[in-house]
């Protein structure tokens, strides 16, 4: 008897990963989903007796699922795919009823491993044919920035001892003049401090610019446990103790995945209590088109913001193409 | 065999690169004691590897901010991610001469450390890295450069005669001024004053005597403002000062001070003794303003009242008083 199988997750390229990780004897009927409430739809149509489920997607994300599911008690199992890999991130999705977490990315063994463990495999059908979910660089980059996001999240989150909200990272072509429109998507209403650093490796270069709102310092400094005043001093201290940490992270997490490795700069301070758009005042841009991923971190309770960009020259792009592509295989 | 021999040679080269090249090289354990220390480090220390090597880095350099450093490197060790500190956080790790003692302006060396995960055979993480950079001329010309255009930002805004705002930059003061009572609607008041038949102090006693009597209102000025309030000299003798959060009846408070104190004043100048009086206009901010140019020109029609009232006294602008 043919199983339903039903795959959510924003990212097309996420999708695909996920299909092709499915044993390719398995005799499944599968149903795709791009976001939480598309995904209940098609549970209660019937389309998903087991469910792989992604955590980070707009309009509604799997924490919701997972509480819709339990509310509406609708008979479905829930596997959570995400790169999320907070180990609270883990318990919530537990405590949810997922019945088990995954870290993306998945692969073959690990999903062959969990169906044999529940017992829900079932004897072998006919071969599958390959999906033909269509898939472009922008799919791939931000799935990948998603996957280097969430371990970058998690170290952060060892950091501070407290729970980071991921977001669905922004994948963006923009055109040269458009960087300072760009920067303006980060929502500040207040000054912000910045630093920057570059990374270069295997023919990608680039630029990771990481943002923070002034009034999250008082925050930061509470959970890093920083006594006495929040001077400039120690504002500089936390700026560049969690820049290293994200920045480096998120950009291990990318090299991690495209197999490279990158040299990093020392990070340099762009801008201390100035309005975003004085950020790039003195910055020329030379380039005429770039790729901008962008990745606004929040923590759980907390007045912080801090907004990660990585930006990726023109010349790196087509090296970058190539790269993310081996992904597909 | 010649596989081996070259293998050695290799290492020998490698380790002639680590102990000759310019950048500080060392090695930590999880207890913080060295491992390695590179040529760099022996020669600004001053301390051989073979004194260092083995001992505790805290127990050696106790100048060495410790629970700072430790800070960073924890998280390397249990994060097994890079931490960067640039000279701007700090400027040295290890103060160290500056390399070039004699025509270099710094005492000292101005450092950015980079700390790496070092992965064990094992896999594990229980070495790091510390990489030692001499950015001290770096260093020197971008705090040259900041000050230099902190002393050029300042002179371009300030009056030479009496250091107070100059006329630009308190006009640019104004409007922003204007802008935060417009978004904010707290009262805001704005004091013009000048000095009376000041023509007759410069005819009498000449133009220094003038400059002088000018400078000693600033002083007094000065001395009498709050830090949040901002005074310019408008024109020759003309003054202007910018009350934040203060309404027209507590501007008007100030004003009879500052009023009363010049009333008192007596300015000497090649044994002249000179008198003099100012007379002030008050307004404040109100909705009726469309910009910062209604608001000067209300404390100049104040200001204008009080010269037609006799001088020496204070008006406040009263919106009626315009019809």
């Amino acid at each position: 008897m043919t199983t339903p199988v039903l795959i959510c997750d924003d990212s097309s390229f996420a999708q695909k990963q996920m299909a092709r990780a499915l044993p390719r004897d398995w005799d499944v009927t599968l149903s795709f989903a791009a976001n939480g409430a598309e995904g209940l739809d098609a549970l209660r149509a019937g389309k998903g007796d087991i469910l792989f489920l992604d955590l980070n997607m707009p309009v509604m994300d799997g924490y919701a699922v997972l509480e819709t599911i339990r509310r509406e008690d609708l008979n479905t199992m829930v596997i959570v795919i995400s790169g999320d890999v907070q180990p609270e991130a883990r318990a919530r999705v537990l405590k949810l009823g997922a019945m088990d977490f995954i870290k993306k990315p998945v692969d073959e063994a690990t999903i062959s491993a969990l169906l044999d463990h529940f017992g829900i495999r079932g004897a072998p059908g006919k071969l599958r044919a390959d999906d033909n979910i269509k898939v472009d660089d922008l799919d791939r980059y931000q799935e990948i920035a998603n996957v280097a996001m969430g371990r970058a999240g998690d170290l952060l989150a060892r950091l501070l001892g407290a729970f980071v909200k991921l977001p669905v990272p922004r994948v963006n072509m923009i055109e040269g003049s458009d960087l300072k429109a760009a920067l303006q998507t980060i929502e500040a209403s207040e000054t912000v401090s910045a630093v920057c650093q570059g990374f270069i490796g295997a023919g990608i270069a680039g630029e990771a610019l990481l943002t923070f709102t002034e009034s999250s310092f008082t925050d930061i400094a509470t959970l890093m446990r920083h006594e006495g005043e929040i001077d400039d001093d120690v504002q500089m201290e936390l700026l560049m103790d969690i820049s290293s940490i994200l920045i480096g992270a998120c950009l291990k997490g990318i090299a991690d995945q495209l197999d490279i490795n990158f040299s990093q700069g020392h990070p340099v301070v762009l801008g201390r209590h100035i309005n975003i758009n004085e950020l790039l005042e003195h910055n020329a841009s030379r380039w005429n088109r770039t790729l901008a991923i962008e990745i606004g971190y929040r923590i759980e309770n907390r007045n912080i913001n801090c907004d990660l960009m990585l930006l990726f020259s023109e010349d790196s792009l087509d090296v970058l193409h190539d790269r993310a592509s081996f992904l597909d295989f | 065999m010649s596989d081996a021999h070259s293998d050695i040679n290799a290492f020998h080269w490698l380790m002639d690169m680590v102990q000759t090249v310019d950048v500080g090289l060392i090695v930590l354990d999880r207890d913080y004691r060295v491992r390695l220390w590179n040529g760099f480090m022996e020669n600004h220390s001053g301390q051989s590897g073979a004194y260092v090597i083995g001992n505790n880095l805290f127990e050696l350099f106790p100048d060495l901010p410790e629970g700072w450093f430790r800070r960073k490197a924890e998280s390397v060790f249990v994060l097994e991610s890079r931490a960067f500190t640039t000279w701007e956080q700090r400027p040295y790790l290890l103060r160290f001469k500056n390399y070039r003692p004699i025509t270099g302006t710094a005492e000292f060396m101005y450092q950015n450390i980079t700390l790496i995960p070092l992965v064990s055979t094992d896999g594990k993480i229980d070495h790091i890295g510390v990489i030692l950079y001499d950015v001290t001329s770096i260093a020197i010309s971008k705090l040259a450069l900041e000050a230099a255009n902190l002393g050029l930002a300042r002179l371009s805004r300030t009056d030479r005669l009496t250091e107070l705002n100059n006329r630009g930059y308190w006009e640019e003061c104004l409007i922003t001024e204007f802008a935060r009572y417009q978004r904010s609607k707290h009262p805001s008041t704005l004091i013009m004053f000048d000095i009376d038949h000041f023509k007759k102090v410069n005819d009498t006693y000449g133009h220094q005597a003038g400059d002088e009597v000018i400078r000693v209102t600033s002083r007094t000025l000065r001395a009498s403002i709050r830090t949040t309030d901002i005074a310019g000299r408008y024109g020759g003798e003309e003054f202007g000062v910018i009350l934040v959060d203060t309404s027209a009846e507590q501007g008007l408070y100030l004003a009879e001070r500052i009023r009363k104190k010049i009333e008192a004043l007596t300015v000497t100048f090649e044994q002249v003794e000179i008198r003099f009086t100012i007379s002030l206009g008050i307004a404040q901010a109100n909705d009726g303003m469309t910009d910062h140019a209604q608001w000067l020109q209300n404390s100049d029609l104040a200001l204008y009242q009080a010269k037609h009232g006799g001088r020496n006294q204070s008006v406040v602008f009263e919106p009626e008083a315009d019809k």
